[in-house]
């Protein structure tokens, strides 16, 4: 069972490294590509290889990881398809017909096609390319959201769940602000790698117009993408959080004792023995009115629930503090960045540029830890009030032989990722004008 | 409905063959076709831009199998815990060879990730292909419908004719492919490759189809279907041998694709209506009945699946059509996916 946990955790966290950098990078493609297929623009051609040949890196990366989590399903969790897939299955083999296929095939004409097809192909494929990577965030977290929130369903005799509306369940209303939230994570986090590749060419004093294009594109981008991860997407998918889910807001948030009026802890260490927080900074009444609308509302604490409900509250409570603390620092870079950029100073403050530079891993940790939040918070439920995570494992793999996989899998995404930064780097130190003087992939 | 279900499986699980089937066979079959370094390289380039495509396929259908039939994908995916998990590690450190290779320039660099990438690939087709053969076969399974075997068991001889039987057909398949798609020697050695393995897979052909009478029992269902389509493969094996004498290349490769499709045909009907027959018994298992959701989810699953699937294929083979052809006959050759930098 923790060999299964820690296995799912180790390769969807690896894998969803790269759903980031597509779903966040495959607008740059897109709309630079549309640039440059206008003509009035020189730069956008070499800006839009550059940008497609680091998507592609992703792309591929994303599918060799992507393969082994629809295996896991089957694979560690036999219990849990089988006893779910009637709803589980249909947003997955959805993600595959309509999202996986147009991203590959058209990425496959936007990288090789560029001498075979018409300038119009061309550049409807990179748009495609960018619906597609769109198209299949949405499915993946629909599912997800059916996990969290489960709708659509009947209970079956035996346990066993059956699909009964599928409209239900892509419209599931869970779903909709956690995709948005979504979404705008890894567009932000696309911003902040746009806007770092361009800090990092303006400090080397290479790359010039490129440099000053890409820090532009990529501080605004994320900039309007910081807002509107904190409102409304953020603020809206805790909100149905605290109705679908209270334990887990209970445990986001440190919250031991039901209170009215209960306050946000800025900082804290949670102890679940003493069900306190250790040197906490609160704000008061400012939870119950985030959750509630109202300062004076009453918000449960863990107290209020099982013991056997919570989820583990330290890792949800630091994931969830580590994601909304980031988020902030994000908004407010970014919001100086534009600022500068406005009085047009940003090309020349080097410490800003530094810290756009420095910035790039930390949108990856951000989203990752969002994802704890989710995913652990929703613990001990592999679907949330219907099913246990205990009860989702496959009963004839033992602990041993997903011990030994799950070393080979860390081997193995070891090379991987040697070889994914590798890469990236060349792209990065080889820069857009080497792109253009090469031709164009 | 099931049985649509079990036809649209196998029809995605065929597209997956043909397509993926000749790059793994090119990779099969690179050492023996290209000498040089850069022969190595135009053969690897043939199959470039397309492996990670093709591969799409296979989550595709891993896809449908998990919606289609919930219940015969966590007992297959379960059972097959070791071996899914190998061929998992087998398709990325293919990715990796094939993509390190191209990056990096060094004859015993390249030397070394060429094997790895042969050897990856080949040992791919054969554990997918004693999957194959362990079905057809069928699984010892629990009460619950859960297989109880171990790894070992997995690699009965059976399992390993088909095995090799799928290296062989594939190996076919590549070279068909490759003949289209490279000139000078490789394509040369590909031509000559496919005489020769034509007589070798013919023989493993005959070979497998005795032993699934002898482990299965001849012409047990559907008595028609098990008896023509062997006539069918018997009659497309000819058709790629005569294709390849008149030196019509892409009759060949069409001949291959057939031949596979006819193959694949004969595995189904062999194992229809079951997904995860039982073993040792010659009946009973897991059949497409037992494994399917309710009639809503399967209607849902088949209705997206189906329409999603006509305008994949429209736009893959309009992509295809604009995009085909060999290097020369372009209008820029490129020489790998990616152009090595000094």
């Amino acid at each position: 069972m923790l060999a299964d946990r820690l296995q799912f955790a180790f390769t969807i966290m690896f894998h969803y490294l790269f759903p980031i950098g597509t779903m966040g990078l495959a607008p740059f493609v897109a709309l630079y590509t549309l640039r440059a297929r206008r003509g009035v623009d020189a730069g956008a051609a070499a800006a839009a290889s550059f940008w497609t040949k680091i998507f592609a890196v992703n792309f591929a990366a994303g599918v060799v990881t992507g393969i082994p989590m629809e295996f896991q399903f089957g694979t560690n969790w036999a219990q849990f398809s089988r006893q779910t897939g009637s709803v589980v299955g249909q947003p997955l083999v959805m993600e595959g017909v309509y999202a996986f296929f147009l991203e590959s095939v058209f990425l496959g004409v936007l990288l090789y096609g560029k001498q075979h097809v018409t300038p119009r192909l061309h550049t409807a494929s990179a748009t495609l390319v960018w619906l597609g990577s769109w198209l299949s965030g949405f499915f993946i977290v629909a599912a997800d959201a059916w996990m969290q929130h489960p709708v659509g369903y009947a209970l079956a005799p035996g346990g066993r769940v059956e699909l009964r509306s599928i409209a239900a369940v892509l419209l599931n209303p869970f779903a909709w602000w956690q995709y948005l939230h979504v979404l705008c994570g890894a567009m932000a986090a696309g911003g902040f790698i746009v806007a770092g590749v361009g800090a990092y060419y303006l400090l080397a004093r290479r790359e010039g117009p490129f440099g000053r294009r890409f820090t532009a594109a990529g501080a605004l981008t994320a900039f309007v993408f910081s807002m509107l991860l904190i409102f409304p997407t953020g603020d809206r998918n805790s909100a149905d959080v605290t109705v679908d889910q209270p334990v887990k807001l209970a445990a986001m948030e440190g919250l031991f004792q039901s209170v009215n009026g209960a306050p946000l802890a800025i900082i804290g260490m949670p102890d679940t023995r003493a069900q306190r927080l250790i040197d906490p900074i609160f704000v008061p009444s400012i939870l119950s009115y985030l959750a509630y609308g109202n300062t004076r509302a009453e918000v449960k604490g863990l107290t209020a629930y099982a013991r056997e409900l919570w989820p583990p509250v330290e890792l949800t409570y630091y994931a969830y503090h580590v994601m909304v603390g980031l988020g902030t620092i994000f908004l407010a870079v970014a919001a100086l960045a534009t600022l500068l950029l406005w009085r047009r100073r940003l090309f020349t403050a080097r410490w800003l540029l530094w810290l756009l530079l420095l910035l790039m891993p930390f949108p990856y940790v951000a989203n990752e830890a969002g994802w704890i939040v989710t995913e652990v918070g929703r613990q001990p439920w592999i679907v949330y009030g219907l099913m246990r995570t205990a009860q989702g494992s496959s009963p004839n793999v033992a602990a041993g032989e997903t011990i030994f996989t799950l070393i080979g899998f860390l081997g193995m995404y070891f090379l991987l990722g040697v070889l994914f930064l590798y890469l990236i780097l060349r792209e990065i130190a080889a820069g857009p004008s080497e792109t253009a003087e090469t031709g164009p992939a | 409905m099931s049985v649509v279900a079990f036809l649209l499986l196998a029809t995605m699980i065929t597209a997956y063959v043909l397509l993926d089937g000749y790059d793994l066979g090119v990779a099969a079959i690179v050492p023996l076709v290209a000498r040089t370094d850069s022969q190595r390289a135009a053969a690897m380039s043939s199959i470039g831009p397309f492996w990670n495509g093709n591969e799409v396929w296979l989550i595709a259908a891993g896809g449908a199998l998990f919606a289609l039939f919930p219940a015969a994908y966590a007992v297959s995916f379960s059972g097959f815990y070791l071996p899914f998990t190998i061929v998992l590690w087998l398709f990325m450190f293919r990715g990796i060879a094939m993509e390190v290779r191209n990056h990096f320039s060094g004859q015993v660099w390249h030397d070394f990730w060429d094997f790895a990438f042969s050897a990856s690939s080949t040992l791919l087709i054969l554990l997918l292909g004693i999957t194959l053969g362990n079905l057809l076969r069928g699984l010892p399974l629990s009460p619950q419908g859960y297989f109880l075997g171990t790894f070992a068991y997995l690699l009965n001889p059976y399992a390993l004719l088909v095995g090799l039987l799928a290296i062989g057909v594939l190996a076919q398949h590549g070279a068909a492919f490759l003949v289209l798609r490279v000139e000078g020697p490789p394509a040369l050695r590909a031509r000559a490759l496919l005489r020769v393995l034509w007589w070798v897979v013919l023989a493993l052909y005959a070979i497998v189809t005795v032993a699934t009478g002898l482990e299965r029992g001849f012409f047990t269902r559907a008595p028609a279907l098990t008896a023509v389509l062997p006539l069918l493969s018997l009659a497309t094996f000819f058709w790629l041998r005569t294709a390849g004498r008149a030196g019509r290349e892409q009759t060949a490769f069409a001949a291959s694709c057939a031949l596979l499709t006819t193959l694949l045909a004969a595995a189904a009907a062999t194992l229809f209506p079951y997904l995860l027959p039982s073993f040792p018994a010659r009946h009973g298992g897991l059949s497409i009945y037992d494994a399917s959701p309710s009639a809503t989810a399967l209607a849902t699953a088949l209705t997206a699946t189906i329409a999603g699937l006509i305008i994949v294929v429209a736009y893959t083979l309009m992509a295809a059509r604009r995009m085909a052809g060999k290097p020369s006959e372009r209008t820029s050759s490129r020489p790998s996916p990616e152009p090595r930098r000094p």
